[in-house]
């Protein structure tokens, strides 16, 4: 089971497209989730995220927009979702049948 | 911004994470300098490595921190005595600091302040005198250890035409400006050759006068203005920064002009100041030898014009706060002892708080937390309580500074450096952090029990050695407390006999004024006579006066205006030994008006100050005991002011009366009409007597006066109580002080004992059950309660005896006709303490009676 920031960050991997690195991945949540979470909270999701082998990472290129700093892109695994898959059925599967408001729509 | 936060990230990051973070940053970096700040914030705490075993104890530690002010907040009550216990005290102590640091411990304002200092002429009983021109000049020209010197004389002319007003100020060597090492903002210092007889018509203003009296316009300077009726020239204006300590008061200074051969600037004339500036590497000590030795060379050539024996040489420092150093060290320690005592509570507090925390510790524990764990989140708890204490204490410190340099006395040097400034922060500071680790070890000594214990029986377990601390604690406390009340019953019991002295005049429904007789008309002495005389008949006729006086001085009044009174038919070898008695030049009422009894013989009339031939005098008792004792002084012939003086004949002796001050050691005193005296005074106080509230007839007794002279000044209007309370001022500002400290320290002793005994009873539930369930009667339960908190309290008590013992001699300049050592005050402290102790025992033993046997043992 993943925790709620893990899904969100591995969605918004999902949703940021092949070049998803921090600030596409906070915009993604942002926008669809109104969570605004700071890159550091993103990053160190990623780093647990890549630790469990959901995620992997690979280094950019400098742009100068960036100062000529790198990016690190990310890319859900498989492994990524099929854990957000279960965990996602996982609450679908508690929530049906209950009160108005907690199906999905 | 940005760079601040990319400087910040490389150094704390490590580079692969740094290196996409920042660039992250830089591309977005419109988005604001709040989300900058907080994205680098985010990113520092977050992504910094995890390895290093530093960052992560940090980590903890800032995450106890925030547990700690979680657990805080959820004890309110705990919470918020601590922190207005520790506010107080810490506040108390950083306002009394901010005192001492610019008073006590900075060095003078000056360049080379260290080698500025006083010499004195120093008395054969250990006192000492001011210093006669001549003395200076030949102790200045002999002296090698001498760099610069300047004389210093009193002055209080009066400033102006128009709105003529008496300003304190000082006569002055030309050099004095250049021996503390400031010059004029404006203008230009003394020169030389200003400084010789006749010449000496310069005067030098203060930035305050300057601005109050001229509104700071600066063509003044050069130009004359009228002093005491003889036109000045202002020659330059001190900086606003100037910050004069050798006469805290004096805003304006004439060139002093003296040479040798004036008839005041004789040996005798005891009535200078000598600074100097020492040479470099020259100490005060061995200036003083070397000033010894010349002075001895000086007695010997004029063995008839000095009764002083040496000098006395003190560093500027010492000299300035020589009358308040005892004064402000003893608040030092009271503040100090409030501290410990405050300190000591709220370890107190958090030491009972944290035996209700056993099972909390216990299942951390369980969980695996370390011991060095549980103690470190202790440490991180007293450092928040610590912290905000400290918040508290300094913002009781900004608040209660202005209000106690408001109650300071006036003529305390550096008065206006006190602020509330790095100092104190430093005070607080250091406070903190010994605070947070007394609360830490006080949270660590439940921390020795068997943890595992506790959790077992699941009730909480009453250790031992918990306990001992606690009493410990508490007996400190009452011991702290005690030796401040001493102090301040002492104090009081001073201030008791000083209001209790009788001054040897009635001060009640008396005004006094004081009046300048100045401008050319006066220099003639008949015409101030014929003035003073003016002015009695018109004071006189205002409704609500009973009567009323002139004279050139008051008691209590902080004058000092002495003549030697010699008998012809008795002179001692050297003249220097005869007796100085206080002058008094007064009209014939003087001694009804202050109701001064006449002992022997007859006061003074009009129609003896109306003969100039056969001149009269009165003596005081002591006076009179001392030139002639056992006899009767009436009918003896004496002179006053010098062997060429004309002889008087004593027709009466009056009561003493306490001149200098209520606890004034010396009471010779004597009276002649003025009309018959040297000079006229052309200050002169007026003393009524009223039958209504004195100050109540200040407006009326204005109008008299203006309307004899309107172009003369008014000034010093006070009513004798006022004036009492004035020459008390300190004393009550010190019973004031003690007095809080004491009882704040009393209340805290007393919620200590309260403390202890509660917690007590609340973990003795079982056995005082058991003992009444056992058939133990109420009484015997109240025995077990209160003992258990008078034997706290007489610890406490007799511990604080033994150090008041040791402590109370710094108080000894608050003492009067009280010795250090009373006992009657430590009988009063017992009784009080013993009261409180009782008072504290009181909840807890009736807790204790009403617990319900069947209730306490049904647990089991």
């Amino acid at each position: 089971m993943l925790g709620e920031l893990e899904q969100l960050v591995l969605l918004g991997v999902m949703r940021a497209g092949p070049d998803a690195y921090g600030v596409p991945v906070h915009d993604e949540i942002q926008r669809r989730a109104a969570r605004d979470l700071t890159l550091g909270t993103i990053y160190k999701t990623l780093t647990r995220l890549e630790e469990k082998g959901m995620v992997v990472s690979r280094i950019g290129e400098p742009t100068a927009q960036r100062g000529g700093r790198r990016t690190r892109c990310y890319r859900v695994t498989p492994a990524g979702s099929r854990a957000l898959q279960s965990s996602i059925r996982s609450l679908r599967r508690m929530a049906s049948g209950l009160d108005v408001g907690l199906e999905p729509t | 911004m940005i760079r601040v936060c990319r400087w910040l990230l490389e150094r704390v990051l490590p580079d692969d994470v740094s290196d996409h973070v920042i660039g992250d940053l830089i591309e977005q970096q419109d988005r604001g300098r709040l989300w900058l700040v907080r994205e680098t914030a985010a990113a520092l705490i977050l992504l910094r490595a995890p390895r290093r075993r530093g960052d992560r104890m940090l980590e903890t530690f800032l995450g106890d921190m925030r547990l700690g002010a979680r657990m805080l907040r959820r004890s309110p009550a705990f919470t918020a005595t601590a922190i207005l216990t520790l506010g107080l005290s810490i506040g108390a102590t950083a306002a009394i600091f901010s005192v001492i640091d610019p008073v006590l411990l900075r060095p003078l304002p000056y360049p080379n302040a260290d080698r500025l200092a006083f010499v004195w002429e120093r008395n054969r009983d250990g006192t000492r005198d001011n210093v006669g021109f001549q003395t200076i000049k030949d102790l200045a020209d002999r002296s090698t250890s001498i760099e610069q010197w300047a004389a210093v004389g009193g002055w209080g002319p009066t400033v102006g035409d128009a709105q003529p007003e008496v300003v304190a100020g000082d006569r002055v060597s030309w050099t004095y400006f250049r021996t503390l090492g400031v010059a004029p903002a404006i203008g230009r210092d003394f020169l030389a050759e200003e400084d010789q007889p006749n010449h000496n018509l310069e005067v030098i203003l203060s930035f305050g006068l300057w601005q109050r009296k001229f509104g700071g316009d600066s063509s003044i300077v050069g130009r004359a203005i009228p002093i005491g009726g003889t036109p000045m020239t202002v020659v330059g204006v001190m900086p606003a920064s100037f910050d004069n300590v050798v006469t805290t008061n004096a805003k304006i200074w004439r060139v002093l002009g003296y040479a040798p051969s004036q008839p005041f600037a004789c040996r005798t004339c005891h009535h200078l100041r000598m600074l100097v500036k020492l040479k470099p590497g020259v100490s005060a000590n061995a200036a003083a030898a070397e000033m010894d030795g010349i002075f001895g060379t000086l007695v010997a050539a004029y063995p008839t014009q000095y009764a002083s024996v040496g000098t006395q040489v003190v560093r500027a420092q010492d000299e300035v706060t020589r009358g308040y150093q005892p004064a402000l060290l003893a608040l030092a320690g009271a503040v100090v002892l409030v501290l410990l005592i405050g300190i000591a509570n709220v370890a107190n507090l958090q030491l009972a708080r944290s035996v209700r925390r056993h099972e909390e510790f216990a299942i951390r524990s369980a969980l695996g937390a370390s011991r060095g764990r549980v103690t470190r989140q202790l440490l991180a708890e007293g450092l928040v309580l610590a912290l905000l204490g400290g918040i508290a204490g300094a913002v009781v410190a900004r608040l209660a500074l202005p209000v106690l340099v408001d109650q300071l006395p006036p003529a305390l040097p550096r008065l206006e450096a006190i602020h509330f400034d790095a100092a104190g922060f430093g005070v607080i500071a250091s406070i903190i952090l010994l605070l947070a680790l007394a609360l830490a070890l006080a949270g660590a000594r439940s921390d020795r029990g068997d943890l595992g214990a506790s959790l077992r029986s699941g009730r909480r377990l009453s250790s031992g050695g918990h306990h001992a601390a606690r009493s410990t604690l508490v007996v400190v406390e009452v011991g702290l407390a005690t030796t401040l009340l001493v102090s301040a019953t002492l104090v009081a019991r001073s201030l008791l006999f000083l209001l209790g002295v009788n001054a040897g005049f009635d001060p009640s429904h008396l005004l006094t004024l004081q009046v300048s007789a100045i401008g050319p008309r006066y220099a003639v002495a008949a015409n101030v006579v014929a003035y003073h005389d003016r002015l009695r008949d018109a004071i006189r006729a205002v409704p609500g006066v009973q009567s009323v006086a002139l004279t050139n001085q008051v008691p209590l009044a902080g004058n000092i205006d002495m003549y030697g009174v010699l008998d012809p038919d008795n002179m001692p070898a050297n003249p220097e030994l005869v007796p100085s008695g206080d002058r008094y030049v007064a009209s014939p009422e003087y001694l009804a008006t202050m109701r001064i009894p006449i002992l022997r013989g007859r006061a003074y009339t009009d129609a003896d100050a109306a003969d100039t031939v056969n001149k009269v005098t009165l003596v005081s008792a002591a006076l009179a005991e001392r030139l002639w004792p056992g006899q009767n002084p009436l009918g003896h012939r004496i002179k006053l002011g010098g062997p060429t003086a004309p002889p008087r004949t004593v027709i009466g002796v009056a009561g003493n009366v306490k001149h200098g001050g209520l606890d004034a050691t010396t009471t010779l005193q004597w009276y002649a009409p003025e009309s018959q005296w040297l000079f006229a005074d052309n200050t002169e106080v007026i003393v009524v007597r009223t039958t209504l509230e004195p100050s109540s007839l200040v407006p009326a007794v204005r109008r008299a006066i203006n309307a004899v002279d309107p172009t003369l000044p008014i000034s010093a209007v006070a009513t004798m109580d006022q004036l009492i309370e004035q020459s008390t001022a300190q004393r009550r500002l010190a019973l004031v002080l003690f007095a809080a400290f004491a009882v704040a320290a009393l209340l805290l002793a007393m919620a200590g004992i309260y403390g202890v005994l509660s917690g007590s009873v609340a973990e003795r539930t079982r056995e005082i059950g058991l003992r009444s369930a056992l058939g133990a009667a109420p009484r015997a339960i109240l025995t077990l309660v209160v003992s258990q908190g008078l034997r706290l309290g007489a610890l406490g008590l007799v511990l604080g005896l033994i150090g008041s013992a040791g402590l109370t001699r710094f108080l000894r300049t608050f003492l009067f006709n009280v010795s250090e050592n009373d006992v009657g005050a430590r009988v009063v402290v017992v009784a009080v303490l013993g009261v409180v102790t009782l008072a504290a025992c009181a909840i807890p033993a009736s807790r204790a009676i009403r617990i319900d046997a069947s209730e306490a043992l049904r647990g089991d």
